[in-house]
């Protein structure tokens, strides 16, 4: 099983390296790093390269970590005991018609070997984390109710992304590969704008990744990052522009700040 | 095989753990391991879990694998100058005119090879100690000339990067733990302080409510849940900003923590010059005047950051009318407020921007404030102190 880059998703050969040893090494894989580095993207072509298919869980702040894999509907089951079953055909005696498995649930019990991608893991609370510590190691989780274990009969391959937006425990991040992806230096961005506009004027590209670069180390609130530059060189591209600036102005300058207080900073500092 | 890099890194400050160790010899075993590249990714993926130790780390292999020049004996000395690394950098610097072949050729070796690592060290403040240049006695599959045919760049302009070639880059040394606070570690500084805030799930059962009701309903099932209350913190920063030396400062941490407003129930900031007396401004040109009186009156459970670098002339802080600004006119001296500003605010930290190493050298005036108050240095790992020294508070 090996995972190479796609014409779609360019990939760092460090990452896809790492990518490779992480899957046969069996390990959940941590990716942090700034938003638009494509940690979240990474997940889904590794699932598409290799023919698998996946299981999303977004992670919310709500999240206790069970619900991961399984629920189970107590409130439906007492809801069918007072009023039937009707047509839908559960059995009221049998639990497992009242179990609901989740993402994680759902990978471990599949016949086919699955790529499980826990988003913004950094969303939930150290609690949560703490929970899903056995389930990630060893890729098992116990359904409380009937005391029955369910075992991954076929490892999936773990994705895990976080925004650090908040830390994540120690022992959480034992049990991962981590990997921080940088952002990427322009030789590389432009590998990746090149696949979004294949046909891109060569000195549009060298002269808008500049300003991008330079307005990335002003250290605004909300750094542009590459979701931005794909947008504002689609902007560009729209019009006709052979050139990012138009009078001395940066053209659709709000597709690449988005905020006020650092679109007002640039200007003063333009004048 | 590599404990002495395994305690390496520990020395380094990477934690590392036995389980690790294991870990790395499975990767072995499966064969993942197939060059130095290679070996330079598995480690760094089962070794290194937190962003801030890949510099460390980095320059942990890069000294351990690539050698550091204290620790070269003569022979291995030959081998290399012949090596890859050394004679590309020897024609950059010929190409860029920072060397004539000449002054090569004039130069003595030891200052030959003191410049090469210096391009490769440029920035390293610690010269971490106890590193080999491996492969001399024929135990390793990694002779030192092997590397060199590997083509690893020590430095220099790379084309396609391959994972061991950024070494010397120092990519990672903005997320270092000592790392001074600057655009590019605000995220993980904000990480930090993300600690103070309890943030738990927003719904809750409640239980006695829906027993309650459940009665009142006979038996049917009623549901009643609570919202778990937050605990929303109101955050106070005192920031001096008198002089030049302060204001690149001032600015981070204004951006760090209004990036958290969302987070606090109210967020202030109020500015002084090197110390505070009866009051501070909550301007930054020091035109409205707030009496220290007024804030008193806010609650006492604030948390007060207080963010400057502790460096006066003693006479501002100890003496009756000793502020540098001939208008403010107070006869009880700078420290008695401070001291009355602790007793008030229990929840008080004072970060300075200069760093823990170097408050040795400061004014006496340091030492007298760092005892008042609990003071941290400005870094990534001052701040998670300040965070861990409320937190603790708190719990007390």
């Amino acid at each position: 099983m090996q995972f190479t880059s796609t014409d779609r998703y360019y990939l760092n050969p460090e990452l896809e390296e790492i990518v490779n040893i992480a899957i046969l090494m069996e390990k959940p894989l941590l990716l942090s790093g700034e938003a638009g580095t494509g940690k979240t993207q990474l997940a889904f072509e590794i699932a598409k390269t290799l023919g698998l298919e996946m299981e999303i869980a977004r992670c919310k702040s709500t999240f206790k970590g069970e619900e991961l894999c399984y629920v189970y509907d107590t409130v439906l089951r007492l809801n069918d005991s007072r009023f039937g079953t009707g047509d839908t055909g559960r059995n009221i005696s049998d639990i497992w018609d009242y179990l609901r498995f989740g993402p994680i649930g759902r990978a471990f019990r599949s016949e086919k070997r699955r790529v499980l991608l826990l988003d913004e893991i950094d969303k939930t609370d150290s609690d949560t984390q703490d929970n899903l510590l056995d389930v990630l190691e060893d890729n098992s989780f116990i359904i409380r109710e009937i005391n029955h274990c369910v075992k991954a009969e076929n490892k999936p391959i773990i994705i895990i992304t976080s925004n650090a937006k908040r830390e994540l425990s120690d022992p959480f991040l034992r049990r991962c590969f981590c990997h921080f992806i940088p952002f990427p230096q322009s030789d590389e961005i432009s590998k990746i704008v090149k696949l979004h506009y294949p046909d891109i004027d060569k000195k549009l590209l060298q002269s808008s990744t500049d300003v991008f670069y330079k307005l990335r180390r002003e250290g605004f609130e909300k750094p542009p990052a590459t979701a931005e530059l794909l947008d504002w060189l689609g902007a560009l591209q729209q019009q006709g522009m052979k050139s990012p600036e138009n009078d001395g102005e940066i053209a659709f300058l709000g597709s690449l700040l988005k905020r006020t207080e650092d679109i007002l900073r640039f200007k003063r500092q333009r004048r | 095989m590599f404990i002495d890099f395994f305690q390496l890194l520990r020395r380094c400050g990477v934690p590392i753990s036995f389980q690790f160790i294991i870990e790395f010899f499975a990767a072995w075993e499966k064969g993942l391991v197939t060059n130095l590249d290679r070996l330079f990714i598995v480690m760094r993926l089962i070794f290194v879990k937190r962003v801030e130790h890949f510099d460390a780390f980095e320059r942990a292999f890069a000294a351990y694998f690539l050698g550091q020049i204290d620790r070269l004996q003569i022979p291995e000395v030959d081998t290399f100058l012949t090596s890859k690394p050394f004679q590309d950098w020897l024609n950059k610097q010929i190409e860029e005119g920072n060397l004539s072949p000449q002054a090569i050729h004039n130069m003595p070796l030891d200052e030959l090879l003191q410049k090469f690592w210096e391009t490769l060290l440029k920035q390293q403040e610690e010269h971490h100690g106890g590193n080999r240049w491996i492969g001399t006695g024929g135990t390793s599959p990694w002779g030192h000339s092997g590397n060199a045919q590997g083509g690893i760049r020590v430095h220099g302009a790379g084309g396609n990067k391959s994972a061991i070639k950024v070494l010397g880059q120092n990519r990672y040394t903005n997320y270092k733990q000592d790392a001074k606070l600057g655009a590019e570690n605000i995220r993980q500084a904000l990480a930090t302080l993300k600690h103070m805030i309890p943030v738990g799930p927003q719904n809750e059962l409640d239980v006695d409510e829906t027993i309650y009701r459940t009665c009142k309903n006979g038996g049917e099932i009623d549901f009643v849940f609570k919202r778990e209350l937050r605990d929303r913190l109101k955050v106070v920063l005192f920031m001096d900003n008198g002089g030049y030396s302060m204001t690149p400062y001032v600015r981070l941490v204004r951006l760090l923590f209004s990036k958290m407003r969302s987070q606090f129930k109210d967020l202030d900031f109020y500015y002084f010059h090197n110390c505070i007396y009866e009051g501070v401004y909550s301007d930054v040109q020091h035109r409205n005047f707030v009496p220290l009186n007024s804030l008193f009156q806010k609650d006492k459970d604030i948390r007060l950051f207080i963010v400057g670098d502790a460096n006066m002339a003693p006479s501002e802080l100890f003496s009756p009318y000793g502020a540098i600004n001939y208008y403010v006119e107070n006869a009880i001296p700078g420290i008695d407020w401070l001291r009355l500003i602790a007793d008030t605010f229990p929840y008080t930290v004072w970060l300075n921007p200069i760093e823990k190493k170097y408050w040795y050298y400061q004014s006496s005036t340091l030492d007298a404030i760092s005892e008042i108050f609990h003071m941290q240095d400005l870094t990534l790992n001052g701040l998670k102190n300040a965070v861990t020294y409320l937190e603790d508070k708190k719990e007390k």
